[in-house]
Order: structure tokens, then C-alpha cells, then sequence
């Protein structure tokens, strides 16, 4: 239950609060004025539904909050509400994701900015309810925009860039925010509520312009299709993603004059890097445990850092191989898993080791697989992985393995 | 026999979708089974952009013999082949231009065969006849007649009348180095064990007219319809197309070349009732000023609906399509010159225009009306 | 005004066929089959819808073979859906419009918001998402189902409304089984009926009965909230029978009885059409054979066969609550009290 710190005197003065992620995400929702949202219960990302459900019936924010039958139906319910021209918002966790994968797909493919979350939680069998990455990732290549958030005030503000940059017409594509379950959508901290004059300077009015379905503007939208048309279709989709990545810049360089946050960079989050030597990389809440790691090894006199990811897609390909390039060894952290893979390591190790193939001088990259199904990453794991990335400094092939952390034989 | 001087051939079976696909399978697999006799290898495949196959809608099958499997690597995984040596219509109606999905246009028959090919034709009209129906030629081929009308059925029950083994005894007389007589007669015994088929193969052989076409023989008079794609920088983003205006006929898709029959129709007996116009699926009608429903033939797919829902006797009249030269709407010819308006119907359609005269239904038999045995659906026939 | 849920009056019903409307919102150029009762009902209904309206098709013969390639017949502005989401299609598209609406993001006005799915679409995948679009009672929407009696679009395969004992490439008859499809069709517009007393209009229809159909269509629109309507399409490509004979097949398929008529109005129930007539005792059902004799795909069927699927549409006639409505007979000793004076099946003559 989200707690006021401050008194809110007037409408436009930031209040700060102590809320969880998914009642910073609702926040997010009553800001940006959302038309339309489809809801069913699945956790741990369904807070942000009951957050909402709250603001509704208290009059704080007017939206149509349509309980649906299914995440399929759900996510269908709010990709057909974009089509005629509504704001909406969506989101799900694990197997409730991949019930509306068809719908997922779809809506990247229709060039729709539907914003959602993914409070990640990892898939089904065997059911639990610990963080995994994987119900996001498995959506990587269909044309969604994936950022991932680290703190509470993060997803708020994520959801706000969501909007913005999902909506830009030289996007117009679907954004899934990730927030690691339970330490993210349920752990609550303090978050600084912008105003609404500022977030509405941040955020224009969803504007479909001539795709818009309405009796106004005859259009057919998605007529079948046969190989004569589908490569030129996805190739619009391809530029609307490189055209993303410059729209994420600009967006960044505007959400942080006007709201006064959001890093240097806006793919990257640095910790500790000016003078590193070895760093570990990786996306959400893992990063809050090896800063602590990064904190106590330098006392030590350990030259370590960190570099989280924020938007894994578009992957900021150019930005990874200026940063990793001045290290001596990357040690990338998956709370993922992609079985059989190269190395057998997870999705991001797989895809740095990519992006810095072709540098002339590369830094070892280890793969650490890690706190799957919400296991926590404990100190002893955090110094274990730098020292095995250390380890590995000067050899490159002895970046050729994953290495599987804190799991009982 | 000689051995071939190529070392592949390719076959098409052009045919009238859902109600020619089983005989066009029949035709492609049997081309294969027979040259694998000989010791040629070969694969036969539908294109896939046909499928779902729709009624009537022209579709396409093939069959690729080579001399071995590294020869027949370059007809595989395709999508259709670009260029054929023999293309086999199963309907002769199919001679007058081939539209099978939007934006296809309306292909002239002949124009995936290579220069000196042949096109096979199934019907009881003379070549001159068929001849007279195709599109200009390009570039010289034979064209050859093998006897018998268009062979039609539905998905379930087939209708075995023997048009794929005179078929293959035609190709046979084309196509001898890849396709010999005596291997598609023991092929058909081997599957039918019955002689009559057999027969019918060497029927279709000897019956089979060939008749020499050069470039610039054949009808300028069908419609040229062709089109241009966009490319990703022109398209619509966000997969939109816009939609039709009203009162337009979607032009990148006209259908017309899906029809064996089409309707015509006694101004003269109509009684205004709506029935055609208000249940055709195409919207082939438009309202003339004066109430009557006149048939957009540029729209028209020959279902046979209106003639069967038109309450009054013979007032419209299926009639083979191949009888037509053009795609003009009759209503003003009928208003202009009633007399030989009527007198264009009696010719085309075999039945008096005179509302006075009861024509007897012997009238059905060689008056190209629609054939009630060309459909051989339901074991005991009906009243179809 | 536009969002609530009644209607505005813009749709009156038609009189007969030379009140139905000129305008053409479904035009020329679609790549259906010949003879395409599908088709036909499309025609029909955006007929009867008029301009103001916006169509979600789901996957299906109405969506690739109108669409194949990159095309359109549709005049009004009409957008793809899955599969089974025609519901959520119909019940997204409502919300938005009525949100917008009352924000005043886009001019308030009645805009007919009609969805459409197939048998395996409606019946099938997407039957939950239509049950769940029908208890939303604050928005206006039509589910419309055309019903070809199975997965027509990948070339036939059976589905819930695939009659007993028909050939499909998923029920072939073979020297072993001569039939391989035993369920009988599901009632989907008597169970909707049945489960959404909050749904102000459900029906029943036919191509063959056009104006019933255009009037069914417009009953719904104007009612408002969630509604529903079914229509039965003769499939010459599926059913293997020359497509002339379409309209014909969809008049046996109602005056055999097999395919009853009727309207569910905020909870009334009427039957319409000659399903009226026979119910009446005017017109007596023909015998199935009539129908099945027509069609390819009961071509296997032997004597037992016909029999039996006589004997359910008699039982359809003679036992149920409703007939093709509602399929309970009330146990005698509770009829007196429900005052229900239906007799029990061996006390009843057949038709």
C-alpha cells in the first residue's frame, strides 16, 4: 500500500512516496492519462492492476478497466482500444506472457504502441513465482522495445518514456517493460512523483494520424499477405527499430531536462567504470547486490564496476562496445537461461559477445548464469563472479563458458 | 526412344481451383510415377500461394522430371517454376487469361511456357476455336486439343471420367522423351486395373490435334491488366491499404477469369424481384434506371446463383464462357437495340427469348448451359 | 448519446427487398469461392450496418480469401484479428471508442463496432472471449459468427459445428470407419442465450433469408450493448455441391429443421422465418434426407446415418424446452410447478 511521505498541498507539486513498482507503474498510468487497460490476475506483475483498480474507484483517474478471460483476450482488448486511437496499457508475467504470445506478436507486427510490463517471473513447469528474465526475452525479435528497471522510480519513469518513444511516428511500436518480481514489482521504495503540467509537457497526445480506425479515415488494416509482401513489411518494421534508438536518445536528453533524472546515458547505467578493470554487466534488480559487491571489493583495492543494460531492445550496440572495450574482462550476468546455446550461456552474454566480435581488441567476456526463479544474489555469489571474471583477464577463450552461480550439487 | 537432349522438363497443370485439384494432383503424380518407370526422377508440388484453393479461382500444379537427382536440385524448393516446357489447361475457359490472386493481374495463358512449348488443352472445341480465345502469342508454341469437356468435382467425391489418362496419353505425343506412351499405360494398369483407363491413354494419344501457333496469333481483345508493387519505402506503414471507395470494384482483383459460365440475361421477361442482385456474393449486379439487374461481367465468377434464385423461367441463362469475346455490360445494348439484343441472347444462350414460347428441357443437352452432371456430388443425385 | 447503451434509432427495419439499401460496403473483388454464402452475409452485413461502422475480421476464409493479396474489398474501415479474438476485438474497439469519446478525444457519435469470427474461430477457439465480451454490458458491440461448418480457410478441417457424420480432411470416411466425426453441433446461439442474460440480443440466421438476416443485424446494432449473431452459410467448397445451389441449401437447412430461426430479445424469445411456420404446425419439416442427399460430404452416409441425425432433429423438435433454443426437458414432476405443460418425449407424436 502505497504511504505518503509528504502531503500533497497542491496538484502541481512533486510528492515523493513510498510505493512498490507496480503502484509506481500505476502512477505512471493515471500521469499519462491511459484510455483504456486490460487486466487479469497472474503474478506478481497483477499489483499494478489492483494498484490501479484503487486509483479508479477513487476517482483518481479515469480509464476503461476491462477484466479480461485470458491474457490472450487481454492483450487483444487493448491492441484493437490503440487501434482506434486510445492510450493503453497492459502486462503480465510468465505463462500468463506466453498465453498472449500470439497477441504479442501481432501488435509489433501491426506497429501498435501498446505499453505494458512484464513483471518477470520465471515460466512454468514447475510453477514459481521468483524472478526470471525469460518470458521478456523470449519476445527479443518480434519488434518490441524492452527496457529493463532497476528501482521503483525507474519503472515510473520507463513507463513515461514508454509512451513517448512507443507513440513517436517514426516508431510506433510496443514497449515491454521488465521488473524483476517480488524485488522490484513488490519491494516498496521511495519515488519522486513528477507533476502532471510537467509530464504532460513530456508526453503529447497519442496521434495515430492516418491509421487511425475510424469511419473517417477508410482504411484496411492487415489484409493477408504472401512473400511477394512480407519482406518489405518487415523491413519497415527493422528501420522503425534503428529509428528507435535515436528516438530513446532524444526522449532521454528531454525526460532528464525536465524532470532532472535518468543517468548519463540512456541505455547504460555505469557504476565504478572510470577506472575499472573488470566489470560485470547485466539488466534489472542484480545490479543492486553487485554494486554492493563493487563497493566492498574496491575497499579491498579490486578495480571492479558495474554496467546495467537499460534497454536491451533496441540493443545499444554502438554504446556496449564503446563502454566493455576499455576492460580488461566483462563478466555478463543472465538471469536467463537459453539452453544450448553457444557456450551454453544466456541471452545477453550471447549477444555482447556478438556485438564486440569484431573489435580488434577484445575483452574476455565470461557468461554467469544466475539467481533464476528469484534465488537471491548473495555477497559470497556477487564476489565469486568477479574474481571468476578476473580470473579469466588476458585469455579470451577463457570467456568460452558459463558459468552456473550458487546452485547445490 | 531417345534419351532426352535436356536434362529436366517442367510440366504445369493450370486448373480451376477445389474443383479441378484432385484430377491436377492426379496429373503432376502420374507424370512423375510414369518417368520414374524409365529410371528419371522427379517431384511434384502445388504453389503454395493458391492455397486456400477457392472455387473456380485458376490454380496451379507442376511436375519436374529430371535425368537424376542433381539435375532436379534446381526445381527444388521452389515456388513455382518461371519457366515450363508443357502447360496443361484443364478448361478451355482457362484460355481466356488466368487472374489468380490480387495484384497477379490477368496472365495470358502461355506465359510461363518457353518459346517452341506446348499448351494442352482439355476440350470438345476445335484448336481454331481455342485459338480463337487466347491471348496473342508472344512467341511461338503448339498448342493441342485432347477431347473432352472440363472435368469438374468437389473435394470429396472425385469425378473419374478419364480426363487425366487421356491427359497423359497427349503428353505422351508431346513430350515422348520424357514421357512415354507405353510407361503411362503400364503405370495406369498397375494403379487402375482397368483396361478401360488404359485405353483412354492411348485414346487421348491418338485423338490429341496439334495445331502450330506463331507469335502474333490469337486475340487482342481480352482486357491487359498488370501492376506494379510498391516497395517498403512507398508502403503504407503499419500494414494499411486503403479501402475501397464507394461505389468502386476493387481493381487489383477482378476474379473474372474464375468463371466457366456466365449469365445472361431476358430484360424482356425480368420482373424486377431483386433475387439475383440481392443474393449474389460478388455484387455482380448494378440497378439499371429503369429496375432491371444488369450483370458487371468485369466482376462476374459464374456461380449460377442468380439463374437459380431468378424466379422466372430462363430469364437468366448460363452459358459457357468461352462463347464470349468480351467484358461489356449488356443492359445498354439491350436498351439501344431490344431486337438484336434478343436475338444475341437466342445465339448465345440456346433458348427463345420470347416469354410466349415454353422452350422443353432437351434445350439442356449442347446448348453450353450449366451441365447438372458436372457436378457429381451426392450419392444419388437429386435433383442437381 | 453514443455511449450508452441503447440506440439512436438510425437503423430501421427493412420491409421487404425493395427497402433493402443500394449502397454497397462489401464491393467486388474478394477471392472467395463461387457461390460464397459467407461472402454474402458480409455483403449483407455491413449493408445493414451502414458507413458509420468498423469491422474486426478474425482469421478465416473472410479474412484471407477477402484480403488475398495485400487487397480489400471493404469500403468501411475494417481491421484484422486472431483467431479466437474476435470478442476481444469487439469488446477493445467498444472500450476505446467509448473512452475517447467521453474525454472528448474524438467526436461523440454512434459508431457500429461488428467483429466477426468463423465456426472455428467463435465456436471454438474463441468461444470464451466472445462469453466474456457479452457480460460487458456498458459497450456496444455485435459478434457476428458465419457459420461454414468448419475450418474452411485450411481447407476443411472439422470443428464444433460440423455436423454428425461429416467428411472433413480431419474426418475422412475409410473402408474402417465410415464415419470418424460423432458430435453432434454444438447450439452456441442457445447457449450464449442461455448464459448472458445481460446481452440484450442474440440470433439466428441465414444468407438464405436475407432481409430476416439484414433485420436481425440491425436489431442488434440498435439495441446496443454486447450482442450476437449467427448466421448458417452453405459452403460449396466444404459441403461439395455446385455452388448454384447455395441459397437453396440455406432454405433446406431451415425448413428441414436442422437450422432453426429465431431472435432472443432482452430475454424473449421469437422464432422467425419458416422455423415460425413449422413451430406454428402450418409447414411440416421436411425430411433430412432432402438436405444431407445434396451435399458430397454426407455422400458415405448409410441408412443408419440419415436416421440418426433425423432422430436428433426431431428430438430438437419434439423434446426441447425451446425448439433449436433451449435443449432441457423439464422433469415431469416439476412442470405443474414451473407451470411448464410441455410432454414428456414418449407421450409426443413426432412432426
Amino acid at each position: 500500500m502505497a504511504v505518503q511521505i509528504k502531503e500533497r498541498e497542491h496538484q502541481d507539486v512533486e510528492t515523493e512516496q513510498l510505493m512498490s513498482g507496480c503502484e509506481a507503474i500505476a502512477e505512471a498510468i493515471r500521469l499519462a492519462d491511459v484510455d483504456v487497460m486490460a487486466a487479469y490476475p497472474i503474478r506478481p506483475y497483477d499489483g499494478v492492476m489492483q494498484a490501479a483498480a484503487k486509483l479508479i474507484a477513487n476517482g483518481k483517474m479515469d480509464v476503461e478497466y476491462i477484466v479480461a478471460d485470458g491474457e490472450h483476450s487481454q492483450f487483444e482488448i487493448v491492441k484493437h482500444a490503440c487501434a482506434v486511437g486510445s492510450r493503453v496499457f497492459v502486462g503480465s508475467s510468465g505463462v500468463g506472457w506466453f498465453y498472449a504470445f500470439e497477441a504479442i506478436a501481432v501488435t509489433a507486427g501491426l506497429r501498435l504502441p501498446v505499453v505494458a510490463i512484464c513483471g518477470n517471473r520465471a515460466l512454468d513447469d514447475p510453477g514459481a513465482f521468483g524472478t526470471e528474465h525469460n518470458d521478456s526475452l523470449a519476445v527479443r525479435d518480434l519488434g518490441w522495445l524492452l527496457p529493463w528497471a532497476e528501482t521503483a522510480q525507474e519503472a515510473m519513469d520507463l513507463a513515461l518514456m514508454a509512451w513517448r518513444v512507443g507513440e513517436d511516428k517514426r516508431v510506433s511500436l510496443p514497449v515491454a517493460i521488465g521488473l524483476d518480481g517480488a524485488f522490484l514489482t513488490h519491494s516498496q521504495q521511495i519515488v519522486k512523483i513528477p507533476t502532471q503540467a510537467a509530464v504532460d509537457k513530456f508526453l503529447p497526445k497519442f496521434d495515430l494520424g492516418d491509421r487511425l480506425l475510424h469511419p473517417d479515415n477508410p482504411i484496411t488494416i492487415a489484409p493477408q499477405v504472401d512473400q511477394d509482401w512480407l519482406m518489405e513489411i518487415r523491413m519497415q518494421n527493422d528501420q522503425a527499430m534503428r529509428k528507435a534508438h535515436d528516438v530513446v536518445s532524444e526522449a532521454h536528453a528531454e525526460f532528464k531536462k525536465l524532470f532532472g533524472r535518468g543517468g548519463e546515458s540512456p541505455f547504460l547505467d555505469e557504476y565504478m567504470t572510470d577506472d575499472a578493470e573488470y566489470v560485470v554487466f547485466g539488466q534489472g534488480t542484480l545490479a543492486l547486490p553487485m554494486k554492493v559487491a563493487i563497493r566492498r571489493l574496491r575497499k579491498e583495492g579490486h578495480k571492479v564496476g558495474l554496467v546495467r543494460l537499460k534497454w536491451f531492445r533496441p540493443f545499444p550496440t554502438q554504446e556496449i562496445v564503446k563502454s566493455l572495450s576499455r576492460f580488461k574482462a566483462v563478466g555478463v550476468i543472465d538471469r536467463d537461461y537459453s539452453f544450448g546455446s553457444p557456450y551454453y550461456g544466456g541471452v545477453l552474454y550471447n549477444e555482447v559477445r556478438s556485438a564486440l566480435y569484431s573489435l580488434d581488441k577484445r575483452p574476455t567476456i565470461v557468461g554467469f548464469i544466475a539467481g533464476l526463479g528469484g534465488r537471491e544474489i548473495e555477497q559470497p555469489m556477487a564476489t565469486d563472479i568477479f574474481e571468476k571474471t578476473k580470473a579469466a583477464a588476458g585469455d579470451i577463450k577463457s570467456g568460452d563458458v558459463c558459468h552456473w552461480i550458487g546452485v547445490r550439487s | 526412344m531417345s534419351d532426352p537432349k535436356e536434362t529436366s522438363t517442367t510440366v504445369e497443370v493450370v486448373y480451376r481451383g477445389i474443383f479441378q485439384k484432385t484430377l491436377a494432383q492426379r496429373i503432376c503424380r502420374s507424370i512423375v510415377l510414369a518417368a520414374r518407370k524409365r529410371g528419371h526422377t522427379g517431384t511434384a508440388f502445388a504453389r503454395y500461394g493458391d492455397s486456400p484453393e477457392r472455387n473456380g479461382v485458376p490454380a496451379k500444379q507442376f511436375a519436374v522430371v529430371a535425368v537424376n537427382d542433381l539435375e532436379l536440385e534446381a526445381s527444388m524448393a521452389k515456388y513455382e517454376p518461371a519457366v515450363v516446357d508443357v502447360s496443361i489447361a484443364v478448361d478451355d475457359t482457362l484460355v481466356k487469361g488466368v487472374e489468380s490472386w490480387a495484384w497477379y493481374g490477368r496472365q495470358p495463358i502461355w506465359k510461363p511456357i518457353k518459346k517452341d512449348g506446348f499448351l494442352l488443352v482439355t476440350s470438345d472445341n476445335s484448336p481454331d476455336e481455342v485459338l480463337a480465345q487466347t491471348d496473342k502469342a508472344e512467341r511461338p508454341y503448339t498448342l493441342v486439343t485432347v477431347p473432352g469437356a472440363a472435368s469438374f468435382a468437389g473435394l470429396w467425391v472425385f469425378k473419374d471420367d478419364h480426363t487425366d489418362y487421356r491427359v497423359l496419353g497427349a503428353l505422351a505425343k508431346v513430350a515422348p522423351d520424357w514421357v512415354r506412351l507405353d510407361d503411362v499405360m503400364a503405370l495406369i494398369k498397375e494403379q487402375t486395373k482397368d483396361e478401360s483407363a488404359v485405353q483412354s491413354a492411348q485414346y487421348g494419344y491418338d485423338a490429341a490435334q496439334l495445331r502450330p501457333v506463331k507469335a502474333g496469333e490469337g486475340t487482342s481483345g481480352h482486357e491487359k491488366l498488370q501492376f506494379d508493387k510498391p516497395g517498403w519505402t512507398t508502403m503504407r506503414p503499419g500494414i494499411v491499404v486503403d479501402a475501397r471507395k464507394p461505389g468502386e470494384r476493387n481493381p487489383q482483383y477482378k476474379k473474372y477469369t474464375a468463371r466457366t459460365l456466365r449469365p445472361v440475361v431476358n430484360f424482356d421477361t425480368c420482373i424486377k424481384c431483386t433475387m439475383c442482385w440481392l443474393d449474389c456474393p460478388d455484387e455482380c449486379f448494378e440497378v439499371t434506371p429503369e429496375g432491371h439487374y444488369e450483370v458487371v461481367y468485369q466482376a462476374c465468377i459464374g456461380c449460377g446463383i442468380c439463374a437459380q434464385v431468378c424466379p422466372v423461367k430462363d430469364c437468366i441463362v448460363m452459358v459457357d464462357e468461352l462463347r464470349f469475346e468480351d467484358n461489356q455490360d449488356k443492359w445498354q445494348f439491350w436498351k439501344k437495340d431490344h431486337d438484336g439484343y434478343n436475338k444475341w441472347f437466342e445465339a448465345k444462350s440456346g433458348v427463345s427469348a420470347d416469354p410466349k414460347v415454353r422452350t422443353p428441357a432437351a434445350r439442356q443437352e449442347g446448348s453450353g448451359n450449366a451441365n447438372p452432371s458436372a457436378n457429381p456430388t451426392s450419392a444419388s443425385g437429386g435433383d442437381d | 448519446m453514443a455511449v450508452e447503451t441503447h440506440g439512436t434509432g438510425t437503423l430501421p427495419q427493412i420491409k421487404g427487398v425493395k427497402d433493402v439499401p443500394y449502397d454497397e460496403l462489401f464491393v467486388s473483388g474478394h477471392r472467395t469461392c463461387q457461390g460464397c454464402e459467407s461472402a454474402l452475409v458480409m455483403r449483407h452485413m455491413v449493408k445493414a450496418s451502414g458507413p458509420r461502422t468498423i469491422v474486426l475480421g478474425s482469421t478465416g476464409c473472410m479474412y484471407v480469401a477477402n484480403t488475398t493479396y495485400y487487397t480489400t474489398p471493404w469500403v468501411v474501415p475494417w481491421m484484422h484479428t486472431q483467431l479466437g479474438a474476435s470478442g476481444s476485438a469487439a469488446l477493445g474497439t467498444a472500450a476505446g471508442l467509448k473512452v475517447l469519446m467521453r474525454k472528448g478525444k474524438i467526436k461523440d457519435e454512434k459508431i457500429n463496432v461488428i467483429a466477426f469470427c468463423g465456426d472455428g474461430g467463435g465456436a471454438d477457439m474463441g468461444l470464451g472471449a466472445i462469453s466474456a465480451t457479452l457480460t460487458h454490458k456498458d459497450y456496444n458491440c455485435l459478434v457476428l459468427l458465419y457459420d461454414n461448418e468448419s475450418y474452411a480457410n485450411t481447407d476443411i478441417q472439422l470443428s464444433s459445428q460440423t455436423p454428425y457424420g461429416a467428411v472433413t480432411t480431419f474426418s475422412p470416411s475409410g473402408s474402417k470407419k465410415r464415419l470418424m466425426h460423432t458430435r453432434w453441433k454444438k447450439n452456441v446461439p442457445g447457449m450464449l442465450a442461455a448464459g448472458h442474460p445481460e446481452s440484450r440480443y442474440i440470433a439466428a440466421g441465414c444468407a438464405a433469408y436475407a432481409v430476416d438476416l439484414m433485420n436481425k443485424i440491425r436489431k442488434a446494432l440498435e439495441l446496443g450493448g454486447p450482442t450476437f449473431v449467427h448466421t448458417l452459410d452453405p459452403c460449396p467448397k466444404g459441403w461439395d455441391y455446385h455452388p448454384q445451389y447455395s441459397q437453396e441449401l440455406g432454405h433446406l437447412a431451415v425448413e428441414c429443421g436442422i437450422w432453426p430461426l429465431y431472435e432472443v430479445i432482452d430475454g424473449v424469445c421469437n422464432l422467425t422465418g419458416p422455423t415460425r411456420q413449422i413451430a406454428e404446425g402450418r409447414k411440416k419439416r421436411k425430411p433430412v434426407y432432402e438436405y444431407l442427399k445434396r451435399q458430397g460430404r454426407f455422400a458415405h452416409f448409410a441408412d443408419e446415418d440419415v436416421e440418426h441425425f433425423q432422430h436428433e432433429v426431431d428430438k430438437m423438435w419434439t423434446e426441447w424446452l425451446i425448439p433449436g433454443v433451449i435443449p432441457f426437458t423439464v422433469a415431469a414432476k416439476d412442470q405443474t410447478i414451473l407451470k411448464i405443460d410441455k410432454k414428456p418425449l414418449h407421450e409426443q407424436k413426432t412432426a
